[in-house]
């Protein structure tokens, strides 16, 4: 057990739990949520109010609806294919093409739905911590919309870590191996009896449960054999285990041996003291700090075993401990993308993004929802940040608090088409705010340059920026100390470096003509954003 | 006496000084780098020195599908899908030949400008991409370097030279450019790489980004007594605000430079639309605009083939040839062909025989690829047996530490000892 925290604490305090445990908030949200004191705090987070389903997935994510997509799309088949029969080679090419290239559409609109609900999600929730929860499951259970192609089967995928956020990670497990998004991912559907696919074997191994060092290649070699015979029914997204395609035969695991199969793979793993470790030390790198001491693993290893590994006695601790409070914790993390987003959009007062940017700006900055670049999914920390990304950053913060009116021309580089541009051009996603128009439209294949400028333009003409009457009232824009540190707090959560806080003093008062307007505040907004301090919670 | 601000300023706003900028973060960061005796230091000889570009074919390729040993009997016997005919490959020699996705590349074979570097490994190898590419990129086989081969190569040889003496066209930092001082920058979009205020009166707050974007002494908090960071290359000890400050410096002085010279040099020559080909014509452009950089780090991804391989490794590799066609024509034109050494790696081969899925699975040993004028061309080290295996997968023969150090060395004219932490058999396929 680590060293707790007393109940009192300062907004400080409670900023950087919001921050860490969710996505931040607006200075009223962390007013109210420091009023809780720190174990009340912790335990709304932990046992949150709304359930699960606090917003319904589209349409097109219920069983009921993908059965019938799926049908729909078997008879559309059937019928080309009759209907090339008469057909010249060429003539039945293009009829296939055409077809192939609706459901391609449709999916690729599917993603951008997917995508935006999701974002749209994470940005209003009442249980910030389920959705931050969310995005820590699937970056650690990688599975990406460019290989498995259906979104629906991704949609299915979150709604599983997201009613598992806190839950049991062996639990949580069990099912991810035979989670369709997952099986077409590392291409557990196609291992059979005789011809053992070793991708899932090796990565649940590897990356999601033990680490690097902590199995033999035989033991994935074996494992690969127990977890053939596994069949995604394509229809309605469920799993079965085909006993047929099943080496039954005896595998040797972890210096056990048995006639085992998938479930039993996975039970072994648990069994491996390992698996404690790697997850706490994982979720304190997730939560505090970078290269977390051998003493503080231990200690949360011990209360994850106790727990049977479930997920929210491991998290309670976390959140309650000194060292969670502590100066190498606090306000040392850079953001991540998302972070980064979804934080500015709650501290500037924002519900609405504008139309198709917020898609735009994760792919520049590297993280797209539902699209992690391996099955390692991101590399996080120093990592997110290179020349490139930070001076995109800056300029993401620049679109975002200026508007339309003050919006740069292309305010965003217009980036290699390497995010979403797959092999065969089938899948893009775009975030739609207002329907399939304007910015997703312009996205709509693949995200070339020119396609990423126009997407913006359309983004910016209609884009207002933030209510900075209501943000940062008249009176007080006559104090530039006032002002200044009024901002800070909003935007640092902490007080700022001296030299800082004068320099961004010192340009309010250059700024100021007869009246501070919009357009200064935008400004002064603006540069704050554009620091090396404001990549940080 | 100008003050270091002052200096700074009249360069990054452009009056004619000299790019040496980055001695001030050499400075701040003096007390960390007590290992400063051991640099092989050389003078970096700038906008005439030699170029290497680096190109990574990501996700594992299949070297033997690559360079296909049409002759052996053991190659067809296991790939019966998958397994290339002898007369759809360009034959090399009597017993392997190109896939004939790379007409291109077959040409430069003939004419000698082409090495082709055969059963490519290291010791105990690893399986898993993320160790493997790991291991590519620091060029240390357990995996316990913070620092990338390239990332040291900067520190070691191109002491005091400004950021853009690497740049990898990726939203990304490749772990190959880890370094302590000097990691080189990254970006995508020439155009757009800079800090866009969009704002009529935009001069004072550029004035003032410049300002907050500028630290002028280390970061509060960073002592030598703090934890490393990860492993993107950085400054051991240093805090993430220290990291997010430098940054942020490499950021300005990069962009001005790099913006002005984007800005004047457009190409003749034809390049596709593929992402490889976007990123070559970048170098393209840097090249031609005579920037002192040493090395371009450039990648390819989507050799993980597990899966009905044969149409996506054709297509790759046929992006492959045909956007270093469009380069070499390029550098060509522009008088710098024989400047240039391209180097393509993977992290590893995939297994001998074929899966269920019509692709393979992760392997070992593999072949690459070197080019350019300054290459002698031909097949080097042995081709390995296809039937004394190891775990199925091939023995390597060749270690790659061997390849960096005929670079380092023969083409990039720097001791490579001190790069590699030892001595490395060279290959002789410069000069």
């Amino acid at each position: 057990m680590l060293p707790q925290a007393s109940d009192t604490w300062t907004i400080y305090e409670a900023a950087h739990l919001l921050n860490r445990a969710g996505f931040g908030g607006s200075p009223a949200d962390i007013k109210a949520f420091h009023t809780l004191g720190r174990t009340k705090a912790v335990d709304s987070l932990l046992k949150p109010a709304v359930g699960p389903d606090e917003f319904s997935m589209p349409e097109w994510c219920s069983p009921e609806k993908m059965a019938e997509d799926m049908q729909q799309r078997i008879a559309q088949l059937r019928q080309v294919r009759e209907a090339t029969k008469n057909m010249t080679p060429e003539e039945a090419e293009k009829a296939k093409k055409n077809a192939n290239q609706a459901e391609q559409k449709e999916n690729r609109q599917h993603g951008i739905e997917g995508q935006g609900w999701w974002f749209r999600a994470m940005l209003h929730t009442k249980a910030p911590l389920r959705e931050k929860m969310t995005l820590f499951w699937h970056d650690h259970f990688a599975t990406s919309i460019q290989k498995v192609k259906q979104p629906v089967l991704l949609m299915m995928q979150n709604a599983l870590f997201r009613r598992n956020a806190t839950g049991n990670f062996r639990q949580l497990t069990h099912e991810i191996a035979k989670n369709p998004a997952m099986m077409l991912y590392l291409d557990t559907q196609n291992s059979k009896k005789g011809k053992p696919n070793e991708n899932f074997a090796r990565e649940v191994m590897e990356l999601f449960t033990l680490g690097e060092g902590h199995y033999t290649e035989q033991d994935i070699r074996e494992a690969a054999r127990a977890f053939t015979g596994y069949q995604l029914n394509r229809q309605n997204g469920t799993v079965f285990h085909n006993k047929r395609m099943w080496d039954e035969g005896e595998k040797t695991v972890f210096g056990k041996t048995g006639k085992f199969d998938g479930d039993d793979i996975v039970n072994l793993i648990f069994e491996q003291p390992q698996a404690a470790k790697f997850m706490a030390a994982k979720l304190w790198e997730y939560f505090a700090a970078e290269d977390p001491p051998a003493s503080a693993v231990d200690a949360l290893a011990t209360t994850f075993r106790e727990a049977n590994y479930e997920v929210a006695p491991l998290l309670r601790e976390i959140f309650l401990s000194k060292q969670f409070y502590s100066d190498e914790v606090v306000r040392n993390q850079i953001k991540c993308p998302i972070q980064f987003l979804i934080g500015m959009l709650k501290q500037l007062e924002l519900n609405q993004t504008p139309q198709g940017y917020t898609m735009i700006a994760q792919q520049q900055l590297g993280q797209v929802l539902f699209n992690p670049p391996n099955v390692a999914g991101w590399d996080w920390g120093k990592a997110w940040i290179n020349t490139n990304t930070l001076l995109t950053r800056y300029n993401v913060a620049g679109f975002i608090t200026k508007g339309a009116d003050k919006a740069p021309d292309r305010p965003l580089p217009g980036e290699e088409p390497m995010a979403m541009a797959d092999k065969d051009g089938s899948m893009e996603m775009q975030d739609e705010d207002g329907g399939g128009k304007g910015a997703g439209k312009a996205l709509g294949k693949k995200a070339t340059p020119e396609r990423v400028a126009v997407a913006t333009e359309v983004a910016a003409r209609n884009w207002r920026g933030p209510d900075y009457d209501r943000i940062v009232p008249r009176e007080l824009r006559k104090r530039h100390e006032d002002l200044v540190d009024s901002l800070a707090l909003r935007f640092f959560q902490a007080p700022l470096a001296d030299k800082n806080r004068k320099r961004f003093i010192a340009f309010a008062e250059e700024k100021e003509g007869v009246v501070f307007t919009n357009h200064e505040v935008a400004e002064l907004v603006h540069l704050m954003l554009s620091t090396p301090e404001y990549q940080l919670v | 006496m100008k003050t270091r601000r002052d200096f700074l300023r009249a360069t990054l706003l452009g009056a004619s000084a000299t790019w040496t900028v980055p001695m001030f973060v050499e400075n701040t960061f003096a007390q960390l780098h007590n290992d400063s005796k051991d640099l092989a230091t050389q003078a970096v000889t700038g906008k005439d020195g030699p170029i290497l570009v680096v190109i990574q074919l990501a996700g594992g390729n299949d070297g033997l599908n690559t360079l296909v040993p049409f002759a052996d009997d053991a190659y067809h016997k296991a790939r019966p899908r998958l397994a290339k005919k002898e007369k759809d490959i360009i034959r090399l020699s009597d017993y392997c030949g190109l896939n004939s996705a790379m007409p291109w590349l077959g040409s430069q074979f003939k004419e000698g400008d082409l090495a082709i570097l055969q059963g490519v490994g290291y010791p105990n190898p690893n399986r898993s991409h993320f160790v493997s590419t790991s291991i590519w990129e620091t060029a240390d086989p357990a995996n316990r370097s913070n620092t990338g081969w390239l990332g040291r190569y900067f520190d070691n040889a191109c002491s005091g030279s400004d950021p853009t003496v690497g740049i990898s066209f990726s939203k990304t930092q490749p772990e190959a450019f880890g370094a302590v001082k000097n990691p080189g920058i990254c970006l995508s979009s020439p155009e757009l790489y800079r800090w866009i205020n969009g704002n009529d009166d935009s001069k004072t707050a550029e004035e003032f980004f410049s300002e907050l974007n500028r630290p002028d002494t280390p970061a509060e908090g960073n002592s030598i007594a703090m934890a490393a960071g990860g492993k993107t290359g950085v400054v051991r000890g240093e805090s993430n605000l220290a990291f997010l400050e430098r940054v942020a410096l490499d950021a300005q002085v990069s962009s001005a430079k790099i913006l002005e010279i984007a800005s004047k040099h457009r190409t003749k020559v034809q390049y596709d639309g593929t992402p490889l080909a976007r990123s070559l014509n970048l170098v393209g452009r840097m090249i031609a605009g005579k920037l002192p950089t040493r090395v371009f780090y450039v990648s390819h991804g989507g050799f993980d083939t597990h899966n009905n391989q044969m149409g996506t490794q054709d297509r790759l590799l046929g992006q492959l040839d045909s956007a270093l066609k469009s380069f070499m024509a390029d550098l060509k034109e522009q008088g710098a062909a024989d400047r240039v050494v391209v180097m393509t790696f993977s992290e590893f081969g995939r297994r001998v025989g074929e899966n269920a899925s019509g692709g393979t699975d992760h392997g070992q040993g593999s072949c690459l690829f070197t080019l350019g004028q300054g290459v002698k061309g031909g097949l080097y080290g042995k081709y390995p047996s296809l039937t004394d295996l190891t775990q199925g997968d091939l023995k390597f023969n060749t270690d790659f530490r061997g390849i960096y150090a005929t670079v380092l060395e023969d083409w990039l004219k720097t001791p490579s000892a001190p790069i590699l932490k030892g001595s490395f058999n060279k290959l002789g396929f410069i000069g």
